[in-house]
Parts: C-alpha cells; sequence; structure tokens
C-alpha cells in the first residue's frame, strides 16, 4: 500500500523556495527558507510563517461549548473570544455555537478529540477544518495589517482574547492576537483555498517592509 | 464608507456585508389567493421609510435585520430574526 | 534675473541644497524645498504655460494647488501641477498645452480669433451634418486635452492604508492647529492633515509685514510635534467625505483611509480673483500667492507691482510686498467708502499711493502677452460693474496682485451633507447645519479675524467633545465686524473682455452672459454650457464668481442660486493611487499546482480557479476537448470537481429542512442513498441543482453548483433562521477535495486502490459508500453526470493531490486522461443534462425545462411551490428540447445564444451547443415554442452571420452507450 502525503494548501508554492522540509503530525512541512540569520530579521521586522500544520479540531451546534467541556477542555464563556483551552492549545469561539480548538506546536488536545463518535452525540456535529494558518509577527505588522484590514487592530483597541472575524485582503477570515514565547503576533485563519493567495501577499507586503518567511523551525526555537 | 452594526460581531463597514433585500412577511401560501400570493413575490412598494432590511456579515455567517431609514440612509436599529427588540415583539403579536 | 529674495525667516527652501533641471529645454538651478513654479520664478521665468482653449501664455495664479495652466510633463509622468510639485533632480519639464514651446506656441494664433469661438461654439458647430463629425471629432480632439497618455506607464505600487482617530482635522491653519492642540489636550486622538509640505496654512505667509509674528506659529508646530497624541500628514490632502466619517487622505505614495469619530473641516478658502480685462497674464496674480512666493520660497513675484483689492487683505498683502522689498506702484481699492484701518493708514505713511473707489481697467501686456508693463485704474462704479475710463491713470508695473474676497472650501462638508446660508455680513456661503460628528472651524465657517479663528478651533473642539459624551463648557465665537473680506461683486467690464472668471477653461464675463441669454440660467445648467469649473481646479477660483455673475443677471440675492457639489476627489488623483495594490482573491484546489505543470487552460468559475482542459501541442482547443471526452466514452477520465460546493445538513430536522429548501422528498431517503436535488426561488425560477446523500438518519451531505454555493449556503442559513428547525448547516466546501473518475474503465481503475467493492451490483448510480484509499477515509458516490460509470470520490483535502496522483499511476494502463470542464460540459451535453446558469436564465422554471419529475407539488411547502401553482395554470411559451444538425451539415456553426426563428419571430435560443465525436453530430439543448417540441419536428437556427442552420428534435441522451 502506498503511504499517501498530506499536503497543506501551500505546499507546492513552498516548495518552489526550496525550503527544508519536515513533516508536522503526518503533514509534510518546511521548517526554514532562508536560514537562521535571515529568518531572525525578518522576525523582529516581519515575519510571516505558515502554521497550517498545526492540527486543528471543530465542533458547532447548541452543545458545542458542553461536549467540549465534558472533555476537559477549557471553553470561553464570551461570544468572539478564546482561551488557552489545554496546554498548548487555543480554543476560539466563533459566534454563538461554534468552536475551533487548535494544537500549537506543542499541544496535545486534538488527537483526542478526533475521537469524536457522532453516534453518541446530539446537537453537537464535528466541523472538518481545512484552514490555512497563519502567524504574523515584528515591528512592522501593524503596517502591514494597515494596508489588508479596515479595522483598528491595535493593542489599545482590540482586546488579548477578542476573536474578530473580518475580511484580510478582501477574503473572510479570523483573527487574534497572542503572545508566544513572549512576543505578540497576530495569528489569522482562512479557508485553505484562499490560503495561497493570501500567503503570496502577505510574503509581498513583508519583503517590502524588509521583512519575510519566517519558517516553523525559527518562529518555535 | 458606511458602518453597519452586527449583533454578533459588532460595527463593521459596509463591504463585510452582503444584502439581503427588504423583509417582507411571506402571506400564508396554503390561504392566499393568487393574486396576493403574486403581489407578495413581484410588488415591492419602493416608497422611501423605515424598512427591515436583511443583512449579511459575510465572514462570520451572521444574518440579521437591520431598521434603516431609506430616506436618510440612517440605520435605526439592527438585531438577529430569532431575538427581536421588545418593541417589535409586541408589533408581531399584534 | 534672479528674483531670489535674501533668506527669509521660516522659509521652506535649503539655501544649501541645490537643484538642477530644465524646463523647456532650458538648464535652471533651484533650491531643496522649491516648488518647479518657485524654482522658475527665481530664475526669472514668468511664462509657465497656455491656457486651454486661447493658448494665451499664464504664470502664477495661486500658487495653491490651482494654477492649471502651469501643468507640466517630466517623462512618463504628465499633468504635474508646477505650482506644488515638489522640485527633484534631473526634472526635465515641458509645458503641456503647446505646439512648438511655451514661448513660441503655434496655436497662440487661437487667442486672435477667439471671437469666433464663443460659448457653446462647439456644441452648435458640428452637431451637423452628422456625416461631417468623425473628421471634426479628430481635429477636436487634437486640440482638446492637457498632455499625452504615456501608455508604458510602469505600475508602481501604491499602498492604500487604513488609519483611525477620534478627531480627523483637516487643515493645519490657525483654526486646526489650535483646534488639534485643543482635541489632544483633551486625551483625544488627532490625526491633523493638511495639503502643504509644512504646517501652518496662513500663518507660514500672512504677515501685514510684521515677520516677526512668525514666532507664534513655530510655538504651535513645536507643541503639535511634542504631542503624543497627534499625527500629521503634510503634503497630503483630504480628498473627500464617505459616511460615517471615512475620509481617503492622498500622500504622495498612496491613500491612507482614515475613519474618525468626528471631523474638523478647517480647510480655509480660496483667494478669488477680480475679474477685469487681461486679469490672466503673466506676472498678474492673487495677493496671497505674492506672499506665498516671498516667505515660503523666498522669491519675489514681481518688482514694481500694482496691488488692487476689495478688502482689508489687499492691504496686508501691501505691506508684506513692501517689507520683501518689492517696490508697490500704488495700491487700488474697488470700495469707495471711507473706513480707514491701522493697515492703510501705515501704507499711506509709507507713501503708497492709495486709489479708493477705483478699479483696474485693464492690465498692460508686454510685447507676445507674455507678461504686463503697467495698469490703467480707472474710478469704478460698483452697480454696473463699469469703469470710468474718462479718467483712467496708468501705472507702470510688472506684476499685479489681487485680493478682492474668498471662497470657502467647502467640499467636504458639501459631500457629508451641510447646509449653507449666505452671510451678507461677509458676503460668503457659511454652514448653518452640519451632519452629526462634523464641525467647520475657521475661514470655512467665516471667521477671518486671526484670534477669532484660534478660538473657533476651540470652540469647535469642546462641541466634539460633547458629541464624543465629554462634558465641557460651549464656547463661542464673536461673529464678524468691520468690512466684508469678499466683495459682493468684483467685476469689470470691458468691451473687449478677456476678462476672466475660470482660468481652467478661459471663461469670460461675456460667456455667462450669453449662456443666459440662451436659457442656461441655472447654475447647473450654466455650469454644463459654459463649463466653468469643470476644469482641474473644478471651480476653486471661479464658482463664487459663476454664481455672483448669475445672482446679477438674474437679479436674485447670491443665496438665491445655489452651489454646485464639489465631488470628490478635492484635487486630481492618480489612478495608480486609486487602484493600490491589486487584489484578485481566487481559491485554488489542492490539485491545482499539478494542473499547471500539465498544462492546464484555465477558467474562472465563481472566486475558483478551474482547468477547462489541457492543452496539447498541435491540437486547436476544440480537438483537445473532443479527444479528452472521447477517453472519458472510450476508456476513463477524470476531472477535478473539488470546487463543489459542500454543505452538511445536520439535526433531527435535516430531512424537513431539505423538504423545505429543496423540490424533492427526502424523509424516506435512506442512508447510503443519494438523490437529486432542484433549488428554486420564491418566484419558481430554477436557481441551483445538485445531489443529497444520507449520512446517517440526521445528517445529509448536499452538494451545490460551483459558483452558486456561496450564495446557496446563504440561503440555507436564512431560511434556516426563518424556519427555525433543529439543524446545524458546516459548510464543508474547503474540507474535501472531488475527483471524478468516468467513463467504461473507470470501476477497473478504481477497484486497484480502493478497499471496497464497487461492483454495478454493490454500487450501483444513486448509492454512496464509506471506503479507504491507502487507509484515507473516502466517500464514493455514484452520479451518473458525465457519464454512466462514474465514481465521485470524496476525501480530506489535504490527501486530494495524492490521492489524484496515485489515481494517475492506478490508470496508467487503461490510458486514464484528466479532463476539464469544457470536456465535462460537452460530456453532460451528450447525456442531455441541462446546467443551471447556462440552461436555464433568471426566469426559467422547472415546467420550461421539462423538469416536472423533480417536483413534489403534494409536498406542504418547498421554495417557489405556491409561485409554481400559478404557473402550472398558464400555458406554457418555451420549452427547453434536445436537438441535433444533421450529421453532413457542413454550414456555420450555429453558438450559444443564436436565436430560433419561425417565420420571422423568434421563438427561443440555443443554450448549449458543440460537436459530439462520440455521437458524430452536432448536438445542443434549446428554448422552442411548445408546438416545435415534438419529437423529430424540424426547427431553424440563425447563426451569427444570419444564415439558417437546420435543428431536430430528438430524445436524450445523445449519446446511450451501455
Amino acid at each position: 500500500m502506498t503511504e499517501l502525503i498530506k499536503t497543506s494548501p501551500l505546499s507546492d508554492a513552498q516548495k518552489m523556495m526550496k525550503p527544508l522540509m519536515g513533516s508536522h503530525r503526518g503533514m509534510e512541512v518546511a521548517l526554514s527558507f532562508e536560514g537562521p540569520k535571515a529568518e531572525q530579521k525578518h522576525k523582529t521586522i516581519l515575519g510571516v510563517t505558515d502554521v497550517s500544520c498545526f492540527a486543528r479540531f471543530g465542533i458547532k451546534g447548541a452543545k458545542a461549548g458542553e461536549w467540549l467541556a465534558q472533555q476537559g477542555i477549557k471553553t470561553p464563556e464570551a461570544l468572539n473570544t478564546w482561551v488557552e483551552g489545554a496546554p498548548g492549545t487555543l480554543v476560539l469561539r466563533l459566534g454563538m455555537s461554534e468552536f475551533l480548538v487548535e494544537d500549537q506546536l506543542i499541544g496535545k488536545a486534538c488527537a483526542k478529540l478526533q475521537a469524536f463518535d457522532q453516534a453518541n452525540i446530539q446537537s453537537a456535529y464535528q466541523v472538518v477544518r481545512a484552514d490555512a494558518a497563519f502567524v504574523l509577527g515584528g515591528s512592522e505588522v501593524l503596517n502591514l495589517l494597515a494596508e489588508l484590514c479596515v479595522l483598528d487592530l491595535r493593542d489599545s483597541v482590540l482586546p488579548s482574547n477578542f476573536v474578530v472575524m473580518t475580511q484580510i485582503a478582501g477574503i473572510s477570515a479570523t483573527l487574534i492576537r497572542e503572545s508566544l514565547s513572549g512576543e505578540q503576533v497576530y495569528r489569522i485563519w482562512c479557508d485553505g483555498s484562499y490560503g495561497l493567495y493570501l500567503w503570496e501577499i502577505l510574503i509581498e507586503i513583508a519583503q517590502e517592509l524588509g521583512g519575510g518567511v519566517v519558517g516553523l523551525t525559527c518562529r518555535f526555537q | 464608507m458606511k458602518l453597519l452594526k452586527c449583533p454578533i460581531n459588532g460595527t463593521r463597514p459596509l463591504s463585510e456585508f452582503i444584502f439581503g433585500g427588504e423583509w417582507r412577511d411571506m402571506p400564508n401560501p396554503d390561504t392566499s389567493s393568487d393574486l396576493e400570493w403574486a403581489s407578495y413575490v413581484h410588488y415591492r412598494d419602493n416608497a422611501p421609510g423605515i424598512k427591515k432590511e436583511w443583512w449579511y456579515h459575510s465572514p462570520s455567517g451572521t444574518w440579521f435585520i437591520a431598521e434603516r431609514n431609506t430616506l436618510t440612509d440612517e440605520v435605526l436599529a439592527t438585531y438577529l430574526y430569532s431575538n427581536p427588540p421588545a418593541t417589535n415583539v409586541e408589533e408581531q403579536s399584534a | 534675473m534672479s528674483m531670489r529674495l535674501p533668506k527669509q525667516v521660516g522659509e521652506w527652501i535649503n539655501r544649501n541644497k541645490k537643484i538642477r533641471f530644465s524646463f523647456e529645454g532650458q538648464e535652471y538651478t533651484g533650491y531643496e524645498g522649491d516648488t518647479i513654479t518657485s524654482a522658475l520664478l527665481a530664475a526669472g521665468v514668468k511664462v509657465l504655460g497656455r491656457s486651454f482653449k486661447y493658448h494665451r501664455p499664464r504664470g502664477v495664479l495661486s500658487l495653491a494647488n490651482h494654477d492649471i495652466n502651469a501643468l507640466v510633463t517630466d517623462g512618463v509622468d504628465t499633468n504635474i501641477r508646477a505650482d506644488v510639485t515638489t522640485l527633484t533632480d534631473g526634472m526635465q519639464l515641458k509645458a503641456v498645452n503647446t505646439d512648438g514651446g511655451v514661448i513660441k506656441d503655434k496655436r497662440k494664433y487661437i487667442d486672435s480669433i477667439s471671437p469666433l469661438l464663443p460659448v457653446g461654439f462647439y456644441y452648435k458647430a458640428f452637431h451637423k451634418p452628422a456625416r461631417l463629425f468623425p473628421f471634426w471629432e479628430k481635429v477636436i480632439r487634437k486640440a482638446a486635452g492637457l498632455g499625452i497618455v504615456n501608455f508604458n506607464y510602469p505600475r508602481i505600487n501604491k499602498r492604500k492604508l487604513n488609519d483611525f482617530c477620534d478627531v480627523l482635522v483637516i487643515g493645519a491653519g490657525p483654526s486646526g492647529l489650535s483646534a488639534a492642540l485643543s482635541a489632544a489636550s483633551n486625551g483625544l486622538k488627532v490625526i491633523l492633515v493638511d495639503e502643504n509640505q509644512h504646517l501652518g496654512g496662513s500663518l507660514t505667509y500672512d504677515f501685514a509685514g510684521e515677520v516677526a509674528s512668525r514666532k507664534t506659529l513655530i510655538d504651535l508646530v513645536e507643541k503639535v510635534s511634542a504631542s503624543l497624541n497627534i499625527k500629521v500628514y503634510t503634503g497630503a490632502y483630504a480628498a473627500g467625505y464617505y459616511q460615517d466619517h471615512m475620509v481617503p487622505v492622498v500622500r504622495a505614495d498612496g491613500i491612507t483611509k482614515v475613519r474618525a469619530k468626528a471631523v474638523i473641516a478647517a480647510t480655509g478658502a480660496f483667494e478669488q480673483p477680480p475679474v477685469f480685462h487681461n486679469n490672466d497674464l503673466p506676472g498678474v496674480m492673487l495677493g496671497s500667492a505674492a506672499q506665498r512666493m516671498m516667505y515660503r520660497y523666498g522669491v519675489k513675484p514681481f518688482n514694481k507691482g500694482v496691488i488692487v483689492t476689495a478688502n482689508a487683505y489687499g492691504y496686508r498683502v501691501a505691506l508684506d510686498l513692501l517689507q520683501a522689498g518689492v517696490n508697490v506702484s500704488a495700491l487700488v481699492d474697488m470700495r469707495a467708502e471711507d473706513k480707514q484701518d491701522a493697515h492703510a493708514l501705515e501704507l499711506a505713511n509709507k507713501g503708497i499711493q492709495i486709489y479708493k473707489g477705483y478699479c483696474v481697467y485693464e492690465a498692460l501686456p508686454s510685447k507676445g502677452k507674455l507678461g504686463v508693463v503697467g495698469a490703467l485704474v480707472c474710478p469704478y462704479d460698483p452697480l454696473t460693474a463699469t469703469a470710468d475710463v474718462k479718467k483712467a491713470v496708468k501705472l507702470e508695473c510688472d506684476g499685479i496682485a489681487m485680493s478682492a474676497g474668498w471662497a470657502p472650501a467647502g467640499a467636504l462638508l458639501y459631500q457629508s451633507g451641510m447646509g449653507v446660508v449666505y452671510n451678507n455680513n461677509i458676503q460668503q456661503f457659511v454652514p448653518n447645519r452640519l451632519p452629526k460628528g462634523v464641525f467647520a472651524a475657521g475661514r470655512v465657517n467665516g471667521v477671518f479675524d486671526l484670534e477669532a479663528r484660534v478660538n473657533d478651533g476651540l470652540r469647535a473642539v469642546a462641541e466634539v467633545v460633547n458629541f464624543l459624551g465629554g462634558a465641557v463648557k460651549a464656547l463661542s465665537v464673536e461673529t464678524h465686524k468691520g468690512p466684508s473680506p469678499s466683495h459682493p461683486y468684483p467685476f469689470v467690464h470691458h468691451p473687449k473682455g478677456k476678462n476672466f472668471v475660470d482660468f481652467d477653461e478661459d471663461i469670460q464675463i461675456k460667456d455667462f452672459i450669453n449662456a443666459a441669454k440662451e436659457g442656461f440660467d441655472n447654475i447647473e445648467l450654466m455650469k454644463r454650457f459654459t463649463t466653468v469649473g469643470m476644469g482641474p481646479s473644478q471651480g476653486k477660483h471661479s464658482n463664487m464668481n459663476a454664481i455672483r455673475i448669475l445672482a446679477k443677471i438674474r437679479n436674485f440675492p447670491v443665496e438665491k442660486i445655489g452651489s454646485t457639489t464639489a465631488r470628490p476627489f478635492f484635487h486630481p488623483t492618480p489612478m495608480g493611487h486609486l487602484g493600490g495594490r491589486s487584489f484578485h482573491a481566487h481559491r485554488l484546489t489542492a490539485i491545482h499546482a499539478w494542473h499547471q505543470a500539465a498544462g492546464a487552460a484555465f477558467v474562472d468559475v465563481g472566486a475558483w480557479s478551474r482547468p477547462a482542459y489541457y492543452q496539447k501541442a498541435g491540437l486547436s482547443k476544440e480537438e483537445t476537448v473532443q479527444q479528452e471526452s472521447l477517453a472519458v466514452r472510450l476508456s476513463v477520465g477524470m476531472i477535478d470537481s473539488s470546487t463543489l460546493g459542500k454543505v452538511e445538513v445536520c439535526g433531527p430536522d435535516a430531512a424537513e429542512f431539505l423538504e423545505r429548501f429543496y423540490t424533492g422528498i427526502y424523509a424516506d431517503q435512506k442512508v447510503a442513498r443519494s438523490r437529486y436535488v432542484m433549488l428554486l426561488d420564491e418566484l419558481g425560477v430554477m436557481v441551483d441543482d445538485g445531489i443529497a446523500t444520507r449520512l446517517s438518519q440526521d445528517k445529509f451531505f448536499v452538494t451545490i453548483s460551483t459558483a452558486n454555493a456561496p450564495m446557496v449556503y446563504r440561503e440555507m442559513q436564512r431560511c434556516l433562521q426563518v424556519w427555525k428547525l433543529n439543524v446545524t448547516l458546516i459548510n464543508v466546501t474547503s474540507a474535501y477535495g472531488v475527483i471524478n473518475v468516468a467513463g467504461p474503465k473507470a470501476y477497473q481503475v478504481l477497484r486497484k486502490v480502493v478497499s471496497i467493492d464497487l461492483s454495478e451490483d454493490a454500487l450501483p448510480v444513486g448509492r454512496s459508500a464509506e471506503a479507504k484509499i491507502s487507509g484515507v477515509p473516502v466517500r464514493i458516490v455514484r452520479a451518473a453526470f458525465v457519464a454512466k460509470q462514474a465514481y465521485e470520490v470524496y476525501m480530506p483535502t489535504g490527501y486530494a493531490l495524492s490521492i489524484w496522483k496515485l489515481l494517475l499511476e492506478s490508470g496508467k494502463n487503461e490510458g486514464i486522461r484528466p479532463f476539464g470542464t469544457d470536456t465535462q460540459r460537452l460530456l453532460r451535453l451528450e447525456l442531455g443534462h441541462p446546467l443551471p446558469g447556462i440552461d436555464t436564465d433568471g426566469l426559467t422554471n422547472p415546467f420550461e425545462m421539462r423538469a416536472d419529475q423533480a417536483l413534489e407539488m403534494g409536498k406542504p411547502f418547498f421554495i417557489g411551490k405556491r409561485s409554481l401553482e400559478i404557473i402550472s395554470k398558464k400555458p406554457l411559451n418555451k420549452v427547453l428540447v434536445p436537438f441535433v444538425l444533421a450529421a453532413d451539415y457542413k454550414g456555420e456553426m450555429p453558438q450559444d445564444c443564436n436565436l430560433v426563428i419561425e417565420s420571422g419571430v423568434i421563438k427561443g435560443r440555443v443554450t448549449s451547443i458543440g460537436f459530439s465525436p462520440s455521437v458524430g453530430c452536432v448536438v445542443g439543448l434549446a428554448y422552442v415554442a411548445p408546438h416545435q417540441a415534438e419529437l423529430g419536428s424540424v426547427f431553424e437556427i440563425r447563426t451569427d452571420n444570419g444564415k439558417t442552420a437546420k435543428a431536430t428534435v430528438v430524445q436524450a441522451p445523445f449519446f446511450n452507450a451501455e
């Protein structure tokens, strides 16, 4: 039996950049693009990291939050907010009755949640996710967002636990800001089919502003 | 660009919304005459004034009702269809 | 001769840095900080351009971004406004509107034939005879327009950014600066915008000779730059007002869209020219232009000047000129009143002759009208606007400064919905009603005294604070005292005309009189007939005078005439700025890069990019599509259908939801079975179709056609709200990849890799099954859309590419061939399946498509049912039929949308057509009249070149292989 490779929405575009490849949770991913020195510089000015490979679990329905709580996952109380639902795991409440759970590099919650058995659950339905997801950080990050999003995303306006469902570069996307290894970053999720489009725009602007791609290795070292 | 308040996501620019047409009360299809039904599907009075309109917040997939004065383009209230303000409940039950 | 003055306090130029440039082939140097105009004037160049219509020599008028006759080109950049554009090294400038150079312009003769070219001349002279118009059009087009468009203009990314503030202050003159500082000290976040390169507005040039007052400005600017609450945009203009306080600010390198909670327009006023014969000669300029030149750029406007004024401002200009060392020949005051203010006394003390109640009757031109040699001044009768030429006095001068009044720079306020009233005290329109959150301060608000303008800024901020929910004491500002800053009618008639009102379009007083005589005596009509205010400066120096003239002609008060609205943008804005970065959002499937590598020709379907077919060297599109279709008919092909809309309808009421939404029955559908779904709108018009597969008792998986998917999903969400059913909708369009494997050998290819029995007995058409490919869970649905033996394989998107490649490998021996959407359209046509949106339009009902079998009219409700009940009582007027052309048809190939004609009457149209290699003839679908729909009946299609093709109605499917 042939072993099938799982690809990210950005796999092909990234391969053209000849990165150092690796694997994360069964998905082939680019670990490093331009070497630690250049990427470290990007990270300070304006770094874009593709984290589409993170494990995700979506659930929707009147009892979705209740079910997550039963699994020992902390869920946000208020609409459109997020919490760290388990160590290394983000839980975003999308509107009233939908949740997105994401294991960041070290999170372990999703694997357990995947065992979801619809037959025994009422009013909660798994949402199969296919996101493109990004980390944006650096001193120029607001300059970039000012071109792509019409909302005021400054710290003074956007509380750190808010989930913003808005348009970025003309497409629907979800955005939060979080602290990652002590650095303030923005996280963006969009429909995977728009992933390449958004990735190319993020990189184009980042490069104009003196930043660029940051591989997974550099981002999470 | 105009701002509109989504009851779930807050105040956003109009570019995040899709207009869903005027909200109109559907006559009972079983009891309405052909004429009543035809005027429901075909006729709009187009008179300026306060209208209830369907609006859709695209990034979150939220439908809601906006009460808008089409003469002044002022939005008086927005709310979920399932959760109209108290005055509207009275109106509907009346 | 250099006109550069000694260093001025606070000047904007850096005399340590020289800038080299050329104009009309001559080399010049200026200083860093110069504009093109100031550098040229400093070098003694007075003629900067030629006027638009009469090709008269022109120089400086305002130095405030409405010197439209001084437009220059520099390489690919055209229509550069010399009066405000900062000089850069190496510029090679040319005046735009000349034929053979600005001095020798071959078209200058037009000025002498101007009596033959009255206003409206073009409209009247060339509209008859019509056959000659194409000839005249060429001549006129050559004569009209400024500059030459360069089609090789490079695309340079101009960023469009968003910014936010509590209060946006537009204009950084005395009112704007005081407003910004006051707002900042109230804790508000302020954005302060000014179109000049430096802050200060009139504080940078209007001193009435007391340059020491410059200190006030320096203090204010220091405070502004020290404030953390104020963000300053200079060299950037607020281009328009949009709803809910959004104001695009145009910067040199892009646009910033500022969203404010409140807006203060401290936009000031434009100085307006008095109108007299030859008021357009190079050397005749507005008083404020002369001031700007001296104090911003250290340039003498002229050596010996006459000042013509109709307000107190002219006296300030005269004092400023004297202070800078310019000879003032005399001051001519068009007002007869005997009030003498301090400045008038000061001038008199300095021995300057003042002509009270006089006007400039005409400016005397030098040879070729390239400059001024004197002014003829006469006693002035304001009632008749005439001069007493018998008492004319000739004054020698090489320049004239004009100060007759102001027009408020109210464009943004008008756009916001301001109401105005005409204030006779100051002869100006002032706001009397402003929309919520919009405030005006300073001259635009009718406040002229310097101290009062500062206070008006404070007053506006107090109102802003209270508007934003604060509670501060309201302030008021004293109304204007003393003589009016504007003259009510600053015109001087002259038998030879050439007394210009609009310098952009060369419009004279008589043009307005003629327009009114012809009946265009409403301001909107007059604007269009005379074109006043329609030039690049958009009426900034001409609109107010036009209104005053029309008021006089009609004998109305000015207020009755009203004003035209200046629309965005405030200044012309380059297309590159408006375009910004190009965002073309598009969706790609997981297999996209493979398609690209395989030579796919892509087509946009909704937001998706899909392969239409895979190009093969030496083959035409049609041949390729036919080959791909033959592969499916004879062996096996596969298509990436991942773009299909996919929705999971979950919950106890899922079947009920589908029964209300679609036309069919779903309650009794068994698990792992698929049924056709058809969506209508409330009118009974066919909207979309797809397949619903039941996954469990309370879960259906529904497909939607690619382009309709976003709209249909939205409608599902809306209906769910209204119907209040226990259903959860999940859009999984991007979560699953879809590969459709079709053709007689599809089974052979799939069975090598799929974990379950796919045979016809185990999985007939209409069934679905959960299976695995190499351990990856997939769903297989038998849908006979493009071929009878076809399998739709659904898999998690992350595995779509790997499975696609695996299937290609697996089908190598069978000759598996990928095909695109063009081929798919031909394949489904061969099976006779109509496509919504292709074979239907916005009015097509299911009866016309003969799709009655999809309608469960016995159900209590479905969208469109009630309308169908009404429609069904009426006779059909068209019917969709399958047809063929004769196998030996040799005529022109009919196209989609060609008409079906019977006895010269349109009966319908072709919706799909193509040559089917499998059937061996041209097949298609068309709407025809019901009486033409019988099997075997023949109808006529009119082809593009008017010929007739005979078509025969047949039974679908056209292709019916087992």
